[in-house]
């Protein structure tokens, strides 16, 4: 199993979970985070005063997909995230060990 | 178990099932009165078949058992506890407890939850005195069998020993308790998974003034609240309908549960309003219907509840300080202790106008209404009419209590509370306890309207929520504060009429209000706008991508003033702020405020949101598609348009557009085309080139001219949507006309060799000015000036060059630019006499400002070193 992290930019959420439901992936979990990469803050200046957001407002993805779907996702997200402009986000691919569902105590792939 | 006790148990057990299977028969007050009733003749039947019983002797140590709580009330819903008290005259007996074997465990067997409590008449007393949680419940002690003599002693003891001395501290208790648990379990009548016991609005609220009239008049029903003069006719009547309905929901709720349970979460709630019967209707969902009843019969018990103590004198010290001691400026309306009330009613009738007045001085003196003045105007307000509408002194009554500053206590909700609002504005009708079955709106909207108004009164205050310290600064400096307020009262006001887009739906209410109120048509206007667009911001903030420009212009050009956008960002925090914590935090804040300061930017700044720069776009549209000779042809041009940007919409003529699709068309997969036209005015010729966007184009372009002897009196730039680079270089034909042609096809093929990365242009170049000619002696000795400006664009760092003509300049400054990392994005040169001011809308290869002081200082030197030194 793996897990997928993405961050994306806000608006790309909808696109992107719509992408997934394509390939008939269910569940997720997201966030709402900010930080900064590549992409840095920025300030704006108005009458006069200086507002500065030094940490760009995200979404983070989560999914734990099977070994095998997981390139199918990444790529989906990939697809739907890309504006081709800076700030579009990464994907992180994670390996996980075990993964159990807590209402019935099924174990890997079933679990998820 | 014995043969007789198994027969009670059992028919126990077949009474309650039949009457369970009545629900739907029964009015929910007789349900629960039976259900009290079938409990008794079970104890009564126990009582006498007990084996028990007799051993203890009845006369020697007189006993008796009793109810208390809801089941003394005879409020016994499905699951609800039975409480029971084993009351003893003299002493407990040792057969105390088989007595309880007998008469209690048969109904644990039954699943009933069963507390009791076996006790001596003094210990009753004792613990009561000391515990005010044991004496509660006594005070709806209700007989059921044994020795009635012994109940009637505990009800005089309790009277004599504790009420008649402790009656304030008791009292108090009750009312300290009752506020403590309304912050543990919070206001019901706001709440989506409202707590039907406990919260405000809650049976407790019912209970809290059933007891002191216990306490303070011995009453002993319900009933005589109203004898003793508590409540109303009318409000008694609309209590007990209150009360009915939540029994209703409470005893559903526990039959669908299986269990005791007192909070409506969201997995019964659809159930409840189906097994209540609710229907849809007009696009309400019945689950919505039914919990906006449950919102208003909870809101009223919870007003009736705060009035009781008001009127008892039972609230704590109001918070509030009396301003003056002064008399209120009307005549009809006095004080009376720390609230207002009416002289007379007859004075109502003459003059209805009072109606608002007792609000206003309400406002104005920081005093509330006297319950009896609440009950006045909600009697009286039938008086509203169109005329009273229509009134200037109304209107000017009502701006005063909606402009009031975020005040301790809540005008505007009042005037909701005591439905004078509604009247006034009849259209808040169809919003009044409206609630929206989702996770995100915390309250029914009527209430939400009144918490956005709030919050944004207390924006620049210590009570403002929503962090945003701009908020504050812009609030501050606002100067229609009252416009806005309209808007924020009146912006879901659209939610009353189903299946429309409420946005719009409002926008029309809102117009029909504010004229019948006398507004002027452009003050109707802007709050229309409001609340109109008043999800604008947020929509675009969270779907589109803010950091692109073009997502500031489209906005810029909807809001089109600074002033309107300073007050739709405001009533759009306030609306975050007041619709439930999902919808606001920090992140939407970030988001949000930037959004708001790139929008602020483009209006105060740019020519772009302009009324001609909206014209024109839709002018260059028509053009646009109008040469089209296909369907298909009109699709692509479609496309081709919005790849357009609003800064060549706005300065490119409208045959040179054509000329450019033309141009686009050409392209196909060369690296670029050019066209190149005579101007017949002037000697000059117009080369548009056009290619895919890439950084340096525009230097090694200006370099290619340069180096076959063709001089750029100006140019410019612009960048489509799909990376397409427009240049348009206006040119001196060269000296040489006969050969004019050769002259191009050099400059195409030197250009090509330059993109290839064939030929290194400047190297050539400086060869080229070092044999033609040194710097003219002519030209004016003033030093060049770079400046970098970060402010006029939130999207672009604009780099201005004020300097002298030489051959190579634009080369020279741009190439600069390229290998100082930055693309340009727009560019506009002009030449005048030999002073020359360039302008160049850049970012870096990443597309991103370059807005640090660092950077600034390193573009200005990179280009201060290629400029020519003055001598």
């Amino acid at each position: 199993m793996k897990k997928i992290e993405a961050i994306i930019k806000p608006f790309k959420l909808d696109d992107v979970k719509e992408a997934l439901n394509e390939i008939g992936i269910q569940g997720m979990t997201i966030s709402e985070v900010k930080g900064y990469g590549r992409q840095k803050g920025h300030k704006e200046i108005y009458r006069g005063a200086e507002y500065v957001v030094d940490f760009i407002p995200k979404i983070k993805i989560e999914i734990v997909v099977s070994s095998e779907q997981a390139d199918a996702v990444v790529e989906k997200i990939r697809d739907a995230a890309n504006t081709g402009k800076i700030g579009d986000g990464k994907i992180f691919i994670f390996a996980v060990e075990e993964a159990i569902r807590v209402r019935t105590g099924e174990k890997g792939t079933d679990a998820i | 178990m014995t043969k007789p006790y198994l027969q009670i148990s059992n028919k126990l057990k077949t009474d309650r099932e039949k009457l369970i299977a009545s629900i739907d028969r029964l009015p929910v007050i007789d349900f629960l009165q039976s259900h009290s009733l079938i409990l008794d003749s079970y104890f009564q039947q126990s009582f006498e078949e007990s084996m028990v019983g007799p051993r203890i002797g009845l006369n020697k140590n007189p006993y008796a058992i009793i109810a208390l709580g809801g089941y003394g009330r005879e409020e016994q819903c499905v699951h609800s506890d039975v409480d029971i008290l084993f009351l003893f005259k003299k002493h407990i007996p040792d057969e105390a407890v088989s007595l309880i074997q007998e008469i209690i465990y048969p109904l644990w067997d039954l699943g009933l939850q069963v507390g009791y409590a076996t006790r001596t008449l003094s210990e009753c007393i004792g613990l009561a005195r000391k515990d005010y949680e044991i004496l509660t419940p006594l005070l709806d002690a209700r007989f059921i069998c044994g020795m009635s003599l012994l109940f009637s002693e505990l009800m005089t003891a309790t009277r004599e020993k504790i009420l008649r001395k402790m009656s304030k501290k008791v009292v108090a208790w009750l009312v300290r308790t009752n506020a403590e648990r309304h912050q543990h379990f919070g206001d019901s009548t706001y709440l989506l998974e409202p707590n039907l016991k406990e919260g405000q609005g809650g049976l407790r609220d019912y209970h809290t003034m059933l007891w002191i009239g216990r306490i303070k008049m011995n009453i002993r029903q319900a009933r005589d609240l109203e004898y003793f003069g508590y409540l109303s006719h009318d409000e008694y009547l609309t209590v007990t309908e209150a009360l009915s309905f939540i029994w209703n929901v409470r005893n559903r709720l526990h039959l669908q549960a299986g269990r005791k349970i007192d909070q409506l979460y969201f997995e019964n709630q659809i159930k409840l309003a189906q097994s209540l019967n609710f229907k849809s209707t007009n696009g309400l969902q019945p689950v919505e219907k039914f919990l906006g009843t449950l919102h208003s019969k909870m809101d009223f018990m919870k007003q009736q509840h705060l009035m009781f103590l008001r009127e008892h004198a039972l609230t704590r010290k109001p918070r509030y300080k009396i301003k003056s001691k002064k008399n209120p400026g009307i005549e009809s309306i006095r004080t009376k202790g720390d609230t207002l009330e009416f002289s007379s009613s007859e004075a109502i009738l003459q003059q209805p106008g009072l109606l608002i007045n007792i609000f206003e001085e309400s406002t104005r003196m920081s005093l509330p209404l006297s319950a009896e003045a609440k009950r006045m105007v909600s009697e009286f307000s039938y008086l509203v009419n169109n005329r009273f509408r229509s009134s200037e002194t109304v209107v000017e009554s009502f701006e005063t209590v909606l402009k009031e500053p975020a005040p301790t206590f809540n005008v505007l909700r009042e005037m909701l509370n005591t439905g004078f609002l509604v009247k006034l504005i009849p259209e808040m009708k169809g919003i009044a306890n409206r609630i929206q079955y989702d996770e995100y709106h915390l309250y029914p909207v009527d209430k939400h309207l009144l918490r956005t108004v709030q919050a944004l009164k207390r924006f620049n205050s210590d009570l403002d929520e929503s962090g945003c310290s701009l908020c504050g600064k812009i609030w501050k400096g606002l100067k229609n504060r009252k416009l806005l307020l309209w808007a924020a009262l009146l912006h879901d006001i659209g939610k009353g009429e189903l299946g429309k887009d409420h946005s719009s739906a409002g926008a029309v209410i809102t117009r029909r209000i504010l004229k019948r109120f006398g507004y002027q048509p452009k003050d109707i206007d802007t709050v229309a706008f409001l609340v109109q667009e008043h999800l604008l911001l947020v929509k675009i903030a969270t779907r589109r991508d803010i950091h692109d420009e073009e997502t500031a212009i489209h906005c810029a050009r909807i809001i089109k003033k600074i002033s309107r956008l300073q007050m739709l960002y405001l009533l759009t925090v306030a609306d975050c702020v007041s619709t439930g914590p999902n919808a606001w935090n920090e992140w939407t804040a970030t988001l949000l405020r930037d959004f708001f300061l790139k929008i602020a930017n483009v209006l105060t700044k740019g020519e772009l949101a302009t009324q001609r720069a909206v014209k024109a776009s839709e002018h260059k549209k028509e053009i646009v598609l109008a040469s089209a000779t296909s369907k298909a042809g009109k699709e692509e041009l479609e496309k081709l348009y919005h790849y357009m940007s609003p800064r060549y919409l706005l300065y490119t003529p409208d045959e040179e557009i054509l000329t450019d699709i033309e141009l686009y068309r050409k392209l196909g997969d060369r690296s670029f085309v050019w066209d190149i036209s005579r101007n017949r005015m002037v000697d000059s010729r117009t080369v548009r080139i056009c290619a895919q966007d890439r950084p340096g184009l525009f230097s090694q372009i200006a370099g290619s001219f340069t180096l076959n002897n063709l001089d750029i009196l100006n140019a410019q730039i612009f960048t489509w949507r799909n990376n397409l680079a427009l240049d348009i270089f206006y040119v001196k034909p060269p000296p040489d006309k006969l050969f004019e042609k050769e002259h191009w096809e050099r400059a195409e093929r030197d250009f090509q060799k330059a993109l290839a990365g064939d030929l290194d242009l400047s190297a050539k170049l400086a060869e080229k000015i070092k044999t033609r000619r040194t710097i003219s002696p002519k030209v004016s000795k003033v030093p060049h000036r770079i400046v970098v400006d970060n402010h006029s664009s939130s999207f672009f760092t604009i780099i201005e060059v004020f300097t002298y003509d030489f051959p190579g300049l634009l080369f020279t400054v741009t190439d600069a630019l390229y290998r100082a990392g930055l693309d340009i994005w727009v560019a506009k040169i002009s030449t005048k006499v030999d002073q020359v001011v360039d302008v160049f809308y850049v970012r870096d290869f990443d597309g991103q400002k370059v807005d640090s002081e660092e950077q600034a200082d390193a573009i200005k030197a990179a280009i201060d070193a290629r400029l020519p030194k003055i001598v």
